[in-house]
């Protein structure tokens, strides 16, 4: 095993080994472990089509949508295996929840969009219950404010780091142990990718984050760990401060030194 | 001007965006968008027009059809009648009073008394039963001579319209002259179905039998349709199976619908043995057609519908079916919807493949069920058009009028659903 395959965590929440992902016959990862513990919010940099998206995809299943993605070795969840047959993937992609690139809320109301998860896996047995699970989910995602006084308006109709708020809110809402966040800032205005930023340091314990970012200074704010990838390799994990001072890897150096990216 | 047009760094002339030469372009320019702007006006006028066209002459011929004509006869029910009490008239006794007068022999009398030896001829065949109708509604007329209005024959109906035969409006002069005549609203069209005399047939056996159709096609159809394109987007792996039915669905859509009457012929009537003519048989065979038509819209709605939505459900734990359920069907049910329209009034308008399973069934009551005997509207525009007696001209045309109110009927409702169910992003 490579010595940069970060496997140092005495009890990682999520942990990659030796895993490679393939779209038909074309190879996008190769090779990849790495381990997640609750206590630190784990960046992924690197430049764009190295396969961050991809190798974030397969920590909850969402290739599995994909028909000629396929992937290899061992990624475990509490030590359990999440490509076993055992596990269900429904259940998995509630305790591994996801926020996207472009905001999607749903064309629902507010209110719905935050409930529907809670909703279908029957976390509230009633209306005060599922109200309480909204705003605590809204309060947690920083919008409660915003939009206490609308909530069954169209989450389509609120500003696009609103929408990326509210589907933090609903991430959140089901109650999920991981958070994969696939570049959630790239479409927003500084103001805004402020406010997602410093909502990631408030999640950041309570559940496990993972986040891509090619935006380095937004690694180097919100993470307490970074996973350099190149070509479908990481090349380099570490502290997010040593990466950023103090890089093992000349190709990170280059990349954090801007000489490509 | 610029002292000097050559920019060194291209070795390009510097183009003059004032000069005449664009200003030729931009008016060529305003031309072309003026031409598009009219042509596109002159298309839409056009259809305009043919519609209007459509509508004038549908509407011109058809109108007579709902308005027929009824002449007096005076009637002296007391002298015909013997002398009747009133207690006769008070209801253990009604009945058997009204069953034992003759009204058929009344009429007769009645006629020869006031038109001469050939009167009844003036009369529409049935008369002597809306005489019957009259009495047996307000059974008082008995204790009086009185004067009732009776459907006159289609004869003097066209007379009384528009010009005739020499015959007729000779017949139809000698009515006046011996009694009244009026034109009043034809209920009867409305209320009544098939018959011989075109004065006295209705509409609503064929409208019937073309609602209770529709029921079964678009309950079959609407389902069985979107089920399929559920499938095939959401659930099938792509493969030279999925190819190959993607191929059938496409090409079933264009068969011609004389075929899909041959297959209900072959498949319900022969090999299922059901009820030749019945509108459960229609219902199935159209159902067979408009299917392919909903799976195509279905799928294409199904398709537009963003990826990031499933993936945003996926990614809070919904299942494949939740996905389907609470995601992709709400946003693609009004692209279905404009699918179904379509299938669904080109099943309304269609009738080869019904005249292939015996949907022209001369009845002169309405379908009772799926199974009784039926007719549908444009199986029975088609079979009046064809009838030798000229009274069924103005019949076709209103019957055809019925056709359009119903299919702008459906499609209203359906707008309406479609709007109901649009998203607002
Ligand atoms: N659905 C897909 N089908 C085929 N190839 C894909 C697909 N998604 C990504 N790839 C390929 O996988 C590689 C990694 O992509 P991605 O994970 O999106 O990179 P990143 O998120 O780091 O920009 C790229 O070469 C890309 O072209
Ligand atoms: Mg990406």
């Amino acid at each position: 095993m490579l010595d940069n395959t970060a496997t140092s965590s005495t009890n990682p929440k999520m942990s990659a080994r030796d895993v490679k992902v393939f779209y038909g016959d074309k190879q996008a990862i190769k090779g990849v472990s790495i381990d997640i513990d609750m206590d630190n919010v784990v960046a992924f940099i690197g430049p764009s089509g190295c396969g961050k998206s991809t190798f974030l995809r397969t920590l909850n299943r969402m290739n599995d949508t994909i028909p000629i993605a396929r992937v290899e070795g061992d990624i475990t969840l509490d030590g359990e295996n999440i490509y076993s047959s055992k596990m269900d993937v429904v259940q998995l992609r509630a305790r591994v929840g996801m926020v996207f690139q472009k905001p999607n809320p749903f064309p629902k109301s507010i209110y719905d969009n935050v409930a529907y998860g809670a909703r279908i896996h029957g976390l509230a047995p009633n209306k005060a219950e599922l109200d309480q699970i909204v705003e605590n989910s809204l309060v947690r995602a920083g919008l409660w404010n915003e939009v206490k006084d609308r909530l069954s308006d169209s989450g389509t109709a609120l500003s696009g780091g609103q929408q990326q708020r509210l589907c933090i809110a609903r991430a959140i809402a089901v109650d999920p142990e991981v958070i994969l966040m696939d570049e959630p800032c790239s479409a927003l205005d500084p103001i805004a990718t402020a406010k997602i930023e410093e909502l990631i340091h408030e999640l950041r314990g309570r559940y496990a984050i993972v986040i891509v970012t090619h935006n380095m200074q937004q690694a180097a704010r919100v993470s307490q760990k970074t996973a350099f990838f190149h070509l479908g390799t990481m090349v380099e994990y570490g502290d997010t401060s040593d990466i950023f001072t103090n890089p093992r890897e000349e190709r990170t150096r280059d990349y954090i030194t801007g000489r490509y990216g | 001007m610029p002292a000097n047009p050559q920019t060194p760094a291209t070795g390009r002339t510097k183009t003059d965006w004032m000069g005449e030469a664009m200003q030729k372009r931009i008016a060529r320019r305003y031309a072309a968008e003026r031409r598009f702007k009219w042509m596109g006006l002159g298309a839409v006028a056009l259809s305009s027009l043919f519609l209007a066209f459509l509508l004038v002459v549908m509407v011109g011929n058809g109108a007579k059809g709902f308005i027929s004509t009824e002449a007096t006869l005076t009637v002296d029910l007391p002298a015909a009648t013997g002398s009747i009490s009133p207690e006769q008239l008070t209801q253990p006794r009604l009945a058997a009073t009204m069953a034992s007068i003759d009204v058929r022999r009344i009429f007769d009398n009645a006629v020869q008394a006031q038109y001469g030896e050939d009167g009844a001829r003036f009369f529409a065949s049935t008369a002597w039963t809306a005489l019957r109708d009259q009495l047996t509604e307000n059974p008082n007329l008995v204790m009086s001579k009185t004067k009732v209005w009776l459907p006159t024959s289609s004869d003097i109906d066209r007379a009384a319209k528009d010009n005739s035969t020499p015959e007729a409006e000779a017949d139809y002069a000698t009515l006046r002259k011996a009694g009244e005549v009026r034109q009043t609203f034809n209920w009867r069209f409305l209320t009544g179905s098939d018959g011989t005399d075109p004065a006295q047939v209705g509409i609503w056996g064929a409208l019937k039998g073309s609602l209770i159709t529709m029921v079964v096609t678009l309950f079959l159809a609407f389902p069985v349709g979107v089920l399929a394109a559920v499938y095939l987007e959401e659930y099938a792996s792509k493969n030279w199976l999925t190819d190959l039915i993607e191929v059938s669905i496409n090409n079933l859509a264009a068969v011609p619908s004389i075929i899909f009457g041959l297959l209900g012929l072959a498949v319900f009537l022969q090999f299922f043995s059901m009820p030749r003519s019945a509108a459960i048989v229609g219902g199935l065979t159209l159902a067979l057609m408009t299917m392919p038509v909903i799976v195509i819209a279905a799928r294409n709605a199904i398709k537009a519908v963003p990826p990031s939505i499933r993936e945003a459900a996926m990614g809070v734990g919904a299942s494949p079916v939740q996905v389907v359920f609470h995601h992709v069907l709400p946003l693609a049910i009004p692209g279905i919807m404009t699918g179904t329209i379509i299938g669904m009034a080109r099943a309304l308008g269609e009738t080869a493949p019904l005249l292939m399973i015996g949907m022209r069934a001369f009845t002169t009551t309405p379908p009772d069920g799926l199974t009784d005997p039926a007719t549908v509207l444009p199986v029975q525009i088609f079979l009046w058009s064809d009838e030798v007696n000229r009274g069924f001209v103005e019949k076709t045309s209103a019957a055809i009028i019925v056709l359009l109110v119903f299919l702008l009927t459906m499609n209203a409702i359906a707008v309406y659903l479609r709007n109901r169910f649009e998203t607002r992003w």
